[in-house]
């Protein structure tokens, strides 16, 4: 499962892309079941979100859907934290 | 525990919000216009009637003047994303161990200060609201958010950017994001989003030079300096003086922002680049402070002031609406004088035609 995250917006206004590819990962099982309830409650076109708050681009195996702060699911932190911090 | 729930938009048209989404995004603009407007005109509707219900709440039972004093109150998040979290401290207790805290109360205290006392504004909506901010939100959170209500600040990671109560602009871009709501109530998309943007900045640093007794030449015009950690090459987010300038790093890029209007941006990506053409006005804004001199509030400050809350803004407003206002609040306020050239100059530096 190749799962991407892109983030726009914010006070800096600077982009951040990160990508995980989760197939050979130990832990592919728990991406796999993070990433499928973030996009389950995803939006299918981007919200205007808050003045300076973070607009989210989830991108699951082709699949891309959208997300802004501060309206986020558990799920949806969780997963876009994760990709930010342990992508490439 | 965050669901979209109750969050959805009331969209008051026949075509379903997605397919307007879409169509404001398309490359052709005789299909994205009109989508894009009826898109704004929903989203003023819904900000008017937040807004309005926020009024009837405290308005209603008492006619009084608001007090010249803020009602400030800092929460801690505790590094959780609930808002507003734990209250931490109220008006006029004594500050804490937490900087953090301190500086959001400072902070909030000077903008509610300049507005006052250079604009006779009580607090963001012109009636006393309270001022509310939550600190430590979420865990390395490199950013910051006015949320509809109140502010929000991040730790920043510590290796890109430090705290966002760092520099006093910073609260102040936030505050002025509620004002704007209050007053223009600019869309926060494409120019009138960077209107908005601009707003912020404007009144962002306005609040550090007020607070330094900065004269416009003595300002550095700078977003967010001291916000950057160590490592990061650059000297602040943002520069009004030099749009552009303000960092080129390894890891975040350049800055992207043009000053004037041949090299404006367009893209779909941050609300249709809402802090990337924000530099436009902003380098307006430098140039007409800095031809008039001396304290950037009083008389550039005050022009700006006046067109953000006179009314006639719309919420839909493009940089030339924008600007041929500045030029009517110039000649209202000042006559015929240095005011009024020094707006219309600087509108022409940065390529704003004034119809």
């Amino acid at each position: 499962m190749r799962i991407q995250v892109r983030r726009t917006g914010g006070f800096a206004g600077i982009e951040r892309h990160k990508e995980v590819d989760t197939s050979g990962r130990p832990d592919a099982h728990e991406w796999q079941a993070l990433a499928e309830k973030a996009v389950a409650a995803g939006r299918v076109t981007p919200p205007i979100g808050v003045p300076d708050g973070f607009n989210y681009e989830i991108t699951v195996d082709g699949r891309t859907v959208y997300a802004a702060d501060p309206r986020l699911t558990e799920e949806q932190r969780r997963l876009i934290s994760k990709v930010l911090k342990e992508g490439a | 525990m965050t669901t979209h729930g109750g969050f959805e938009p009331v969209f008051c048209t026949v075509v379903p919000p997605h397919v307007l989404d879409k169509l404001a995004r398309n490359d052709d603009p005789a299909l994205s216009g009109p989508a894009r407007r009826t898109l704004m005109r929903d989203s003023e509707l819904r900000g008017r009637r937040r807004v309005t219900t926020e009024f009837g709440l405290a308005a209603a039972p008492t006619a009084k003047a608001p007090s010249d004093q803020p009602l400030r109150t800092i929460y801690d998040a505790g590094h959780t994303t609930a808002l507003p979290g734990t209250k931490v401290r109220a008006e006029g207790s004594e500050p804490g161990q937490d900087a953090t805290v301190n500086r959001a109360y400072a902070g909030l205290g000077a903008t509610f200060d300049l507005y006052l006392k250079a604009y006779a504004r009580h607090s963001i909506d012109g009636d006393g609201l309270p001022l509310d901010a939550t600190v430590h939100f979420d865990e390395g959170y490199n950013n910051a958010f006015w949320n509809g209500e109140q502010m929000v600040f991040g730790d920043g990671d510590g290796e890109i950017f430090l705290d966002f109560t760092i520099p006093i602009d910073v609260i102040g871009h936030e505050l002025t994001h509620g004002v704007t709501q209050y007053t223009a109530n600019l869309t926060y998309y494409g120019q009138p989003g960077a209107l908005n943007e601009s707003m912020s900045d404007v009144f962002g640093s306005l609040i550090k030079q007020y607070t330094l007794g900065q004269t416009a030449a003595e300002a550095d015009w700078l977003i967010g300096a001291g916000l950057l950690a160590p490592g990061v090459t650059g000297k602040a987010l943002r520069s009004m003086k030099e749009p552009g300038s303000a960092y080129d790093d390894d890891v975040l890029g350049k800055d992207p922002q043009p000053g004037t209007m041949d090299d404006y941006v367009r893209t779909g990506r941050d609300n249709g680049g809402v802090h990337i053409n924000s530099g436009i006005p902003n380098h307006a804004f430098y140039l007409v402070a800095t031809a008039l001199g001396g304290h950037a509030w009083e008389k550039a400050g005050q022009i700006w002031f006046d067109v953000l809350t006179g009314g006639e803004l719309s919420d839909r407003a493009l940089f030339t609406d924008f600007a041929k206002l500045t030029v009517a609040a110039a000649k209202a306020r000042y006559q015929e004088g240095d005011e009024l050239q020094a707006v219309s100059k600087a509108w022409e530096q940065v390529g704003v035609r004034i119809l």
